[in-house]
């Protein structure tokens, strides 16, 4: 599903260049969860933004159900982000002045869903991940960060995309409400076939994922 | 959610910070509201200024004064040459006549001394003031008229007869305006023996509207009585000047004439036709400096209201611009976060418009709420810190009407002028700010205008935010 060859991205400087993803090559198929882990500066959250299309690599190619990404238009970038892929930030990243459903119904509203289809799967995925009704009408700032992470994970699977990149999804929560997004992920990857890849720096999460990419100085080293 | 709605509930985000740039921005726009409402009044009676007061030529014989001197008179047809110029709305013919009363001795001055425009009435003239402290010789009275200590022979005071050919201007008697108390006005376009009466004359000689006189020898019927509102008028008769040009002899010819141009800038070219026209035999003078005058504090109040005007515009434009500013910057993350979800650049910058559109309406609505209550208030102080500029403290229109007894053609002219100055000192007193929905509607138009120019520079820096800045600063 995903095939990624060659990849590298360069940022220069006044006075010299940094490779932050260098030459970087491996496949993920559908369905599966998989992790990138790696020091930080090693190159992880560039490569996610990479697969998301947030940024042009330097070279190298990245090919999504054998569509090749770095051919594609602004207009069709957009639409790549709004139907292919779906983000988990680090600090969630939901809109504070709207409640979670809103959040959720967001995408989908870019998709052009009719409102009430919007509302009815917004309140579907949230009860999934377990943001039950009395809570769904919350703002943000009213939920905890385990349950914003939730609300951040529903938003994603909003336009049913094949793709999830999760941004460290478990770096601002404590190591239980961790494990319970991490377990969430992995459950929807199975029932929704949806491809997760995690960028993580905890070895542990990275033991229980169905394959783990290690990164480098820029570097696939494993 | 749309993105039209969520740019609405964007824009109540920070209720202190959105309070307070609704707030300031009512200020601004209730303030240009006030200065266009000024502007729009002012000019309004600037325009009706130019075009009633001031726009006046006076046509007279060369080197004449009152009734004595000039060369030969005008005639009907200088009137109709000098009404088919350009820019010239109306031409007042004026013929003037003296009547003495039959068996008193003629006042014995002027250029009509021998003339057939001097002539003998059964009418006797009111009295004038007699000063008290007389010298005691009937032959050498002193008299105040109209506040002018004259000496004098015993003579009878002579009744003053204007003929005219329209009633709409009775400034030949140093009148703006007149009322008939009793009967009815006549058609000045007939030769018919017929005339109104001044009140003063009237009361003098118990005469009612339908009543007779003599003069010229023969019947005149009195129409109406006026009230013209100055001692000299109403001592007078008005005729039409076709019956004044029969009963004097004097067929066609006309003393002066009075001609209104369609605004005061067309004056001078009026005038400089006149004179080519009619040549040396005329002086031709006009107003406009006169009437330049009582402009003048509008104009002044015009300028300040215009570059307030202006500045306001643009105090709104850079409050706007500057909260829009601040709020994309302040939502960077969060614009990187919707680029990265799958919105476009156009909505993204759509719902900063709303907001800023939101933001603009709002204060406009109160702007204009407080442009309403205080639009005339300070158009009050704008007059009030522009009339002292130019002041005429003498009243010109009683100084003409004294000069009107002596000099008939000099007084006619300081009433006309001092009429057009007093009328435009007192238009400034009445001029009212309205804001009507024009205005409304403009403020409106600005609103939109001030929140899109706002929001362009915020939606430059929108395009330019690239989501993979969103991941970076995790």
């Amino acid at each position: 599903m995903l095939k990624v060859i060659n990849l590298s991205k360069d940022f220069k400087t006044e006075d010299n260049t940094i490779n932050a993803v260098s030459n970087v090559s491996f496949e993920v198929g559908d369905g599966v969860f998989s992790t990138i882990i790696g020091k930080s500066g090693s190159g992880k959250s560039t490569l996610l933004s990479l697969l998301g299309a947030l940024d042009n690599p330097s070279s190298g190619n990245i090919m999504v159900d054998d569509q090749e990404i770095s051919k594609m238009s602004d207009q069709q970038l957009i639409k790549y982000r709004r139907d292919k892929i779906g983000f988990v930030f680090q600090n969630y990243n939901l809109i504070p002045n709207l409640s979670a459903l809103e959040n959720v119904m967001i995408p989908m509203e870019f998709a052009g869903v009719k409102l009430s289809t919007r509302k009815d799967r917004a309140s579907k995925l949230l009860s999934q991940v377990g943001i039950t009704n009395d809570k769904q009408e919350r703002k943000p700032g009213r939920l905890s960060g385990g349950e914003q992470q939730r609300v951040a994970i529903a938003r994603a699977l909003a336009n049913k995309p094949k793709l999830i990149l999760a941004d460290e999804p478990t770096g601002n929560l404590d190591s239980a409400t961790g494990k319970i997004i991490i377990d969430l992920l992995k459950k929807l990857s199975k029932s929704e076939n949806t491809t997760i890849i995690a960028v993580t720096h905890d070895e542990g999460i990275a033991a229980t994922a169905d394959s783990t990419f290690k990164l480098k100085d820029g570097k696939l080293i494993k | 959610m749309g993105v039209v709605q969520r740019g609405v509930k964007n824009a109540f985000r920070n209720g202190v910070r959105s309070l307070s740039v609704i707030f300031i921005l009512a200020i601004s726009v209730s303030m240009a509201l006030v200065m266009l409402t000024a502007l729009k009044a002012v000019s309004e009676k600037i325009n009706n200024i130019k075009s009633s007061v001031g726009n006046i030529i006076t046509v007279t014989l060369a080197g004449m004064r009152g009734f004595e001197g000039g060369g030969t008179l005008l005639n009907n047809e200088d009137a109709d040459a000098i009404k088919s110029m350009d820019h010239v709305r109306n031409v007042l013919a004026i013929l003037n006549a003296r009547l003495t009363t039959i068996g008193t001795e003629s006042p014995g001055f002027g250029r009509n001394e021998n003339s057939n425009l001097n002539a003998q009435t059964s009418l006797s003239a009111p009295p004038i003031q007699q000063k008290s402290e007389t010298s005691g010789s009937t032959s050498n009275r002193h008299f105040v008229i109209n506040g002018q200590e004259v000496t004098g022979r015993n003579f009878s005071m002579p009744i003053t007869v204007v003929g005219l050919n329209n009633l709409s201007n009775l400034s030949a008697l140093n009148a703006s305006s007149y009322s008939v108390s009793s009967g009815v006005e006549f058609d000045p376009a007939t030769n018919e023996n017929i005339a109104m009466l001044g009140k003063d004359l009237a009361s003098q000689n118990n005469i009612f509207a339908d009543g007779t006189f003599t003069a010229y020898g023969q019947t005149i019927t009195v129409s109406g009585i006026f009230d013209a509102g100055n001692v000299f008028a109403n001592a007078s008769i008005v005729m039409p000047i076709k019956t004044l040009q029969n009963l004097s002899g004097e067929a066609e010819q006309i003393n002066s004439l009075i001609v209104t141009a369609d605004s005061i800038d067309s004056l001078p070219a009026v005038q400089n036709a006149i004179k080519d026209k009619l040549g040396e035999n005329v002086d031709v003078t006009n107003s406009e400096q006169s009437s330049q005058n009582a402009i003048s504090p509008l104009e002044n109040i015009k300028t300040i209201s215009f570059y307030s005007l202006i500045g306001s515009l643009v105090a709104g434009a850079i409050i706007i611009f500057l909260t829009m500013v601040m709020i994309v910057r302040e939502r960077r993350r969060e614009i990187g976060v919707l680029k990265a979800i799958g919105s476009s650049n156009i909505g993204i910058m759509t719902m900063f418009t709303v907001e800023s559109l939101v933001l603009t309406i709002t204060s406009s609505i109160l702007g204009i709420v407080a442009g309403v209550l205080f639009s005339n208030p300070v158009l009050k102080i704008l007059i009030s810190s522009s009339e002292s500029a130019p002041t005429n403290n003498f009243s010109a229109e009683k100084l003409g009407q004294g000069m009107g007894r002596f000099g008939q053609g000099a007084g006619q002219m300081m009433a006309r002028f001092g009429g057009g100055i007093e009328n435009a000192r007192n238009s400034l007193q009445n001029l009212h700010a309205i804001i009507g929905w024009d205005i409304i509607l403009y403020g409106l138009g600005a609103a939109v205008i001030i929140a899109i120019a706002g929001s362009a520079v915020s939606s430059f820096v929108i395009v330019k935010i690239r989501p993979a800045e969103v991941m970076r600063q995790e």
